[in-house]
């Protein structure tokens, strides 16, 4: 994983449940016409060291943070690309926005009248689905490659539709997760919503001002377990079931009860046979905005009655920011390090819990606390819901 | 146990019209749809063909509520998507007691949206674009419009594949209702034809140029030198068979079995890109239970494109070996363009179709096959076939490549 506090697995773990926290001011383009600052964006990303095949310039920063993630992944799951079967490796990429970087220079090119001058590459590096394009031209691979790209939800959708691939027999490995890149398109909109904070981002704190536009990328290499276990591979965690919906009420507000969010963890908790008491940990959505927050408090409730107050969840956007369709992926990945270390991350800059988010949220410090049963729970635009119930992997 | 999946209702927007009939007998009487690309900011690109649509009227399909909201894109799914409910039988009524799954494959989706607003934010200041338009900037918006359109509370998903993403959400979908996830979807794909796909691709050198030859975007012909870039929608309503049955919804077809597989080569290969797709078909075939001789009709991806024609033609040669000289096969880009994702539904209807009456389009305006094409069953003229499967193809630009197989019920 490729993330705002730090690249690889062990340092982003480390980093995670220390508190450390991404955001700084953007560099990626001037905010002076806006009337916030902050993001958090990956620093000091060299994309040269994980590109071999394709050439840096031939492919956008998203692109770059996914190939990155995935190189990452493979490594960590101690799989040689020279070894595999590589008709028989898919990938599916969850993204928000994209390559926004190769659409945003043709704008430029527009507006100064220099429209004749578009790249003669830009249509080839601009569609979204070169996320899952450009890590399988850089690995070779031959499966089946998708990219899925269901805004703030899509991390999580992509593992979905990838755990769909491997028990359909359409694959032997997936690499799944998601990626955005920073993108002054993003920041303008969220900006117009009035949706970014000024400052930090506190999920769950009275005094919570809205979310922080972010990027990064994290990759999950899944396989059945029958393969897994006869390859002696390390694994985390079993992807047990997940639940999908659709609120179909507003492009950009939540339904008020929080009824498709309720329904997306009803259905995984049903896809996986989980009991609602037995989850140990939910991974929030916690954008920090004042309505998710709240409604996100109602839709746990809803599903997990008096549970709720027990199950400790907490929002790595609090350190993270919202990297979009990556930020699913990298808290899918921070559930199954949570199963496997007995940590749970906490929710920093929490210090004045809102009374209408009266949840076990864990202020500012991780948690040690044993996690057989983790859900990630991710929304998006159009009403998009979406939970994942992770599992212990008994040897 | 593997359900099976029938096809109960079918939508489209296409330049022919907003009917799977009107599409068909168009193309069965030879009409292109291919005309001069309309006004352009700019005149200097090398092609002058098109086949955006002429009169798409969005408020004759979606009724009562303003329109404003949607962006173009959100327009022609949320057009689509409702005829292809209406055709199936999917009511009001229904929709509030089954969750409905969406699956929208797109290449582009609202890329022209997303160019608009990020002008208004360079020329205007950011504080002046619009948030409802900010909305329509992610690239699920279409999905997201429809679902709220329809109210559809299943599954929303949004499939990116390139040129294929349609044909791979239909079979995506369906490979969803086989396994039980889903008793019913909605599953196809949309496109628009803009400014910056034109020039974009113009750029590229994709698009049928007009340098010494006459602009001739029509698939497998010896003399085709690029595509004509199309738009339209094409939605499949999908039913697992028996539950069709019991909802009393008419049968159109049985979607058999599909697959996808990647050309890491890009296209570069032609080799690998050649055996990606023989592979893909082969993959499909298998999934299906079905041979070579099962199938009654190809319909191809092919664009009218220099490379990618030959490699689908030499992967069709491979696959079919004894069988591919007298092999049926059409090419529905003759006459709608490249649609890109809107493509493969619009395969599928036409399919449908031709299961139906057993009439096989020709391919409009193929004047000669290049030479030693091992297929002859490649023909200009519309003909009478036996048709009970076929295989429908889509052959991506970045390397994607998907085939799914398509008949009447077994």
């Amino acid at each position: 994983m490729v993330t705002s506090i730090g690249t690889g697995k062990d340092v982003f773990w480390r980093n995670l449940l220390a508190g450390c926290c991404g955001i700084s001011r953007v560099e990626a383009f001037s905010t002076e016409q806006f009337p916030v600052h902050c993001g958090a964006e990956v620093k000091d990303f060299a994309a040269d060291a994980y590109l071999h095949r394709l050439q840096t310039r031939e492919v956008g920063r998203a692109s770059q943070l996914a190939i990155a993630a995935a190189r990452l992944a493979l490594q960590d799951a101690a799989i040689s690309i020279a070894e595999m079967d590589l008709e028989q490796v898919g990938i599916a990429v969850g993204t928000t926005s994209g390559e926004p970087g190769q659409i945003e220079s043709v704008d430029d090119l527009y507006v100064e009248e220099r429209f004749g001058q578009i790249s003669p590459s830009f249509i080839e590096m601009y569609p979204c689905s070169v996320l899952a394009a450009h890590i399988a031209a850089e690995l070779e691979l031959g499966g089946e490659v998708l990219t899925i790209p269901t805004a703030c939800a899509a991390g999580n959708y992509a593992i979905a539709h990838a755990s769909d691939v491997l028990r359909a027999g359409r694959a032997k490995i997936m690499l799944a997760g998601g990626a955005d890149s920073f993108s002054r398109i993003t920041y303008a909109g969220f900006s117009r919503l009035g949706a970014i904070s000024p400052e930090l981002c506190r999920p769950f704190d009275r005094g919570r001002k809205g979310m922080i536009p972010g990027e990064g990328s994290a990759m999950l290499v899944l396989e059945r377990l029958s393969d897994a276990r006869r390859r002696g591979a390390r694994v985390y965690a079993e992807i047990a079931g997940y639940g999908l919906s659709c609120d179909a009420h507003h492009m950009t507000a939540a339904h008020p009860q929080g009824e498709g969010a309720a329904r997306a963890m009803e259905i995984a908790l049903r896809a996986s046979g989980t009991l609602p008491e037995d989850v140990d940990y939910i991974s929030a959505h916690g954008t920090g905005t004042p309505t998710n927050d709240r409604l996100e408090t109602i839709a746990i409730k809803r599903v997990f009655n008096d549970h709720a107050y027990r199950v400790p969840i907490s929002s790595i956007k609090s350190m993270l920011g919202h990297s979009m369709g990556a930020a699913s992926a990298i808290e899918a990945t921070a559930c199954v390090l949570a199963i496997t270390d007995g940590y749970v991350p906490g929710t920093i800059n929490l210090e004045n819990q809102d009374p209408e988010c009266d949840l076990d949220f864990v202020p500012n410090q991780a948690r040690h606390h044993k996690v057989d049963i983790a859900m990630n729970n991710a929304y998006a635009f159009g009403g998009n819901n979406s939970s994942i119930v992770f599992k212990r992997c008994e040897a | 146990m593997e359900h099976r999946v029938a096809v109960t209702g079918i939508g489209v927007i296409s330049i022919y019209g907003d009917s799977p009939s009107m599409l068909f007998a168009a193309l069965c009487d030879g009409h292109t749809g291919i005309h001069p690309v309309g006004s352009m900011p700019r005149n200097d690109c090398a092609c002058h063909l098109s086949g955006q649509l002429t009169d798409f009227q969005p408020e004759k399909y979606l009724k009562g509520r303003p329109l404003r909201p949607l962006d173009r894109v959100s327009q022609l799914a949320s057009s689509a998507c409702g005829l292809a409910l209406e055709n199936s039988g999917w009511d009001a009524e229904d929709r509030s007691s089954v969750d409905l799954a969406l699956m929208v494959g797109t290449m582009f989706a609202g890329m022209h949206t997303i160019g608009d607003f990020d002008r208004t934010a360079i020329v205007s200041g950011p504080a002046s674009v619009s948030p409802m338009a900010f909305a329509n900037t992610v690239i699920s918006a279409a999905a997201g419009q429809t679902a709220i359109w329809h109210n559809m509370r299943g599954a929303n998903s949004t499939l990116a594949m390139g040129s294929i993403s349609g044909i791979a959400a239909v079979g995506h979908a369906a490979d969803s209702i086989r396994r039980g996830t889903s008793e019913a979807a909605l599953a196809g794909g949309v496109d628009e034809f803009s400014i910056e796909s034109f020039c974009g691709f113009d750029r590229a050198g994709l698009l049928c140029k007009n340098s010494t030859e006459p602009e001739r975007p029509i698939p497998f012909d010896q003399h085709r030198n690029g595509f004509a870039l199309g738009e339209g929608a094409g939605f499949l309503a999908l039913e697992e068979l028996a539950y069709a049955g019991e909802r009393g919804s008419t049968v159109l077809a049985e979607i058999k079995g599909y697959a996808t597989a990647f050309d890491y080569s890009q296209g570069k290969d032609r080799e690998l890109a050649v055996r990606t797709l023989a592979r893909t078909m082969q993959a499909a075939l298998e999934r299906s239970g079905k041979t070579i001789h099962d199938i009654d009709f190809v319909s191809a991806s092919a664009n009218g494109s220099v490379p990618r024609d030959c490699y689908e033609l030499m992967a069709l040669a491979s696959v079919f070996a004894e069988r591919a000289r007298d092999l049926p096969v059409t090419a529905i880009k003759c006459g709608i363009g490249e649609a890109l994702a809107a493509s493969g539904p619009l395969q599928l209807a036409v399919a449908i179709d031709i299961l139906k009456t057993g009439r096989l389009p020709g391919i409009i305006g193929l004047a000669e096959l290049p030479p030693s094409c091992p297929l002859q069953g490649i023909q200009a003229e519309t003909r009478d076939i036996r048709a009970r499967n076929g295989l429908i193809n889509g052959v991506g630009l970045d390397g994607n490549c998907c085939s799914l197989v398509i008949g009447l019920p077994d």
